[in-house]
């Protein structure tokens, strides 16, 4: 159980002495239940001490690194349920799957893929994590020549390593135990013989099983054994399954139950309905997804999904308002003027790319309220119009005098031609319909 | 937070559409809300409900999007023979039928209206939503004629906003009809616009909030969040967030994505971005989706059946 602020005060040396950055040890003890502080901040805490609030301050979901070098994987250290509360730290590992069956012409089209295949969204690049690589042919010798061959082209790809049996993943770690692989997995009858390869090779390990309880004791039970580098797979069949085992994990971590706190492993292959299972996944607290590689359009949609839910969902839904840049426009390009709600903004900027035009967009400050509501309520006006027009010195970054408006905005043009000087014609309605706008009004 | 299942709110319970017993010509109606958990995590039929899919059709495909348009031809502009390919074909829960004429400048063709209404009526026999006008100066005209037009019908009637909602209420009073009430991402503003529709007459139960749904990857980060917290409220016991929820991503077929590559591609990109945001609003609590590619239905009702079923059910 995670500990409140006053039991954590109770354990305090109450010196009141600020050296922890603190004003008093009872901010200290609110920001340790918070789980943002850090204990080794107060010098007067004494071994045991530190040690019972270390651990019961620290992330309630473990840490955990998969693979080396630049491409690893960090998943886990997450805190919460919802991320309003927080937000999510680590975005789960995507990782393709290939097993020691297919050619190897095939394993390597994917190998290349997985290294290669990004997309970049709003300045990020977004890649897949890694290969997993399932022993199917249940020889080790194919098992072991096949992540050998991976290993050699040199990709330095993070691995996961699926076999049935410790006898089969022991072939295969002398080829890549160093880069630390995940190994897939360690269940009842095997737990033993597959912390030992965890241990030896220093690799994280999966344990499964379909039942809580059970999945929890073994977790336990390896916990001593390899100590933190492990993840929990609940095997599920659906994406009920699915859904209701990582929400009931993830709340129990949160209440600190013994065995709950890892990152879950998400065999999305081995649900019915694999793409949503791997939308569900990235959803619902997955930490490593392992997926058959994904056609082009569900490719994006699942990494443009994790960009989105690990992004900060409390950042404001306003703009700032002000001049904003599209391609490199010059004091010939057009101006379009619209309100600051930034889903506005990013409607109206994906259709302006979109037309390959250059062009300049100005934000009036209209509190963050649709084109519509802004208009109707009067916070888009020619007041505040003008008020961009000045702040933005838009006299000074174009040659010409024309301002295009919102469809819906089309009752303030006479006003705001009156306020600002600069001739208004007014755009369309719908931002789907600004390329046939440019072409139309304003190229003739 | 510690367990799950035990909540002291619950989502109120909205009916859409009225069967001949009921004074309608519906087939069946349709019931969201009712829930006692997070969404779909407690037992399916007890404490979560099904989601609902709607599929949507319109009057003017001038501003559909383009990728339908290219696709799939005249039949887009009718919307009863759409509606019926909607319930026959690819069995959708409900029907929403959006006056996109309506947006046109200068519109005035308030009988055209009536007479789709009624075609699409006759045409299906599932529950109805209706999307009125957007333009405050058309509002009061065009709500009164969808909601004398459907009288006796149970439908749902959109959309209300902070600054323009007593066109809408007053149709939906009058010919006892529901509400849709839309906010922009914001728990608070959502609990605001309830309160002033309960104001005027409209009762709980015939409010669905629409929290606004931005596309995937274009504004979905935040509607997510908000969904989330609105159940959340609501399942804390906040009766002003406690009724369920629409979703509709009117730009998900049209975000930049949709218009890369060939028509093909582009069709495809548009089922699987609409259904993921449609999936991630189910994930979030809403009660009743909203698409338009008519790929997207089926692959949400597989995804529904899947997330409602447990092991060997
Ligand atoms: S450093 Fe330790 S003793 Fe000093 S104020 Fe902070 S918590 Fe209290």
């Amino acid at each position: 159980m995670a500990l409140k602020a006053l039991d954590i005060y109770k354990i305090l040396p109450k010196k009141n002495c600020k050296e922890c950055g603190e004003p008093t040890c009872l901010t200290f003890a609110m920001k340790l239940a918070s789980g943002k502080g850090d204990v080794n901040l107060c010098p007067y805490l004494d071994a045991e001490a530190r040690e019972l609030l270390g651990a019961s301050t620290k992330p309630p979901v473990a840490k955990v690194t998969i693979g080396v070098g630049e491409r690893s994987v960090t998943i886990g250290e997450e805190t919460v349920f919802f991320r309003h509360e927080k937000t999510f730290v680590h975005p789960p590992g995507i990782f393709f799957e290939v097993s020691d069956l297919d050619s190897d012409e095939a394993i390597h089209a994917v190998a290349t893929r997985v290294f290669s295949e990004s997309f970049v969204r709003i300045g990020q690049s977004l890649q897949w994590s890694g290969l997993a690589v399932r022993c199917r042919s249940q020889s080790p010798e194919r098992y072991a020549a096949v992540v050998d061959s991976i290993e050699k082209k040199g990709y330095h790809l993070p691995l996961v390593l699926v076999a049935d049996t410790p006898a089969l993943l022991e072939a295969a770690l002398p080829r890549a135990g160093q880069f630390r692989p995940l190994l897939h997995a360690a269940r009842q009858d095997t737990a033993n013989e597959m912390s030992t390869l965890a241990r030896n090779y220093g690799c994280p390990l999966v344990v499964a099983d379909p039942d809580h309880d059970r999945l929890l004791s073994l977790a336990t039970r390896s916990e001593g054994a390899i100590g933190q580098d492990l993840l929990l797979d609940a095997s599920p069949a659906t994406l009920r399954e699915l859904l209701v085992s990582s929400s009931r994990i993830r709340m129990e971590a949160i209440s600190r139950v013994p065995g709950a706190g890892y990152p879950l492993y998400v065999d999305a292959g081995g649900i019915e309905g694999t793409i949503s299972a791997v939308l569900l996944a990235v959803l619902k607290f997955g930490g490593v997804i392992v997926t058959p590689p994904l056609d082009a359009a569900s490719a994006r949609a699942a990494l443009t999904l994790r960009q989105n839910i690990y992004t900060d969902p409390q950042r404001p839904i306003q703009m700032s308002p002000g001049l904003y840049r599209l391609g490199n426009p010059g004091p010939d390009s057009p101006v379009f003027l619209t309100v600051n709600f930034s889903l506005t903004y990013f409607t109206l900027t994906s259709y302006l790319e979109a037309t390959g035009e250059p062009c300049y967009l100005l934000l009036a400050d209209t509190e963050g309220l649709s084109v519509l509501t802004a208009v109707a309520s009067g916070k888009l006006s020619e007041t505040t119009v003008k008020e961009a027009v000045q702040k933005a010195g838009l006299e000074n970054v174009v040659s010409h005098r024309t301002l295009i408006i919102p469809g819906y905005a089309a009752p303030l043009s006479g006003k705001i031609e009156d306020a600002t000087g600069w001739k208004v014609l007014v755009g369309p309605r719908d931002a789907a319909e600004v390329g046939e706008f440019l072409e139309k009004e304003w190229h003739s | 937070m510690t367990t799950l299942g035990q909540w002291e709110g619950s989502i109120v319970k909205v009916t859409i559409g009225a069967t001949p017993a009921d004074g309608g010509t519906r087939r069946a109606t349709c019931t969201i809300g009712g829930d006692r958990d997070l969404p779909l995590l407690g037992e399916p039929g007890n404490l979560s409900t099904i989601p609902k899919i709607a599929f949507d059709v319109c009057d003017d495909p001038a501003l559909w999007p383009e990728v339908l348009r290219l696709t799939m031809g005249d039949e887009l502009g009718d919307p009863a023979a759409m509606a019926a390919r909607a319930e026959r074909e690819m069995g959708a829960d409900l029907v929403r039928l959006n006056l996109t004429s309506t947006r046109r400048k200068g519109f005035s063709d308030f009988p055209a209206i009536r007479k789709t209404i009624e075609d699409v009526l006759s045409a299906t026999g599932l529950p109805l939503i209706i999307e009125g006008s957007a333009d405050p100066a058309i509002d009061s005209e065009v709500f009164q004629q969808c909601g004398e037009a459907a009288e006796g019908e149970n439908v749902l009637l959109g959309t209300a906003e902070a600054d323009r909602y007593r066109s809408v209420a007053a149709a939906a009073v009058a010919y006892r009809h529901g509400v849709i009430a839309q906010s922009p991402i914001d728990a608070n503003l959502a609990k605001q616009l309830n309160i002033l529709l309960r104001e005027v007459g409209v009762s709980q139960d015939r409010i669905v909030i629409d929290p606004y749904t931005g596309a995937l990857g274009y504004g979905l980060e935040y509607s997510y969040s908000v969904m989330e917290r609105i159940r959340y409220a609501a399942l804390k016991g906040d009766q002003d967030l406690s009724s369920p929820m629409i979703s509709a991503s009117p730009d998900a077929l049209t975000i930049k994505e949709v218009r890369e590559g060939s028509i093909q591609q582009r069709y495809e990109t548009g089922c699987t971005w609409e259904y993921t945001t449609a999936l991630a609003a189910i994930v979030a609590g809403a009660a009743i989706v909203v698409v338009r590619h008519p790929g997207t239905v089926p692959l949400l009702k597989d995804a529904i059946a899947g997330l409602t079923r447990g092991r060997g059910g």
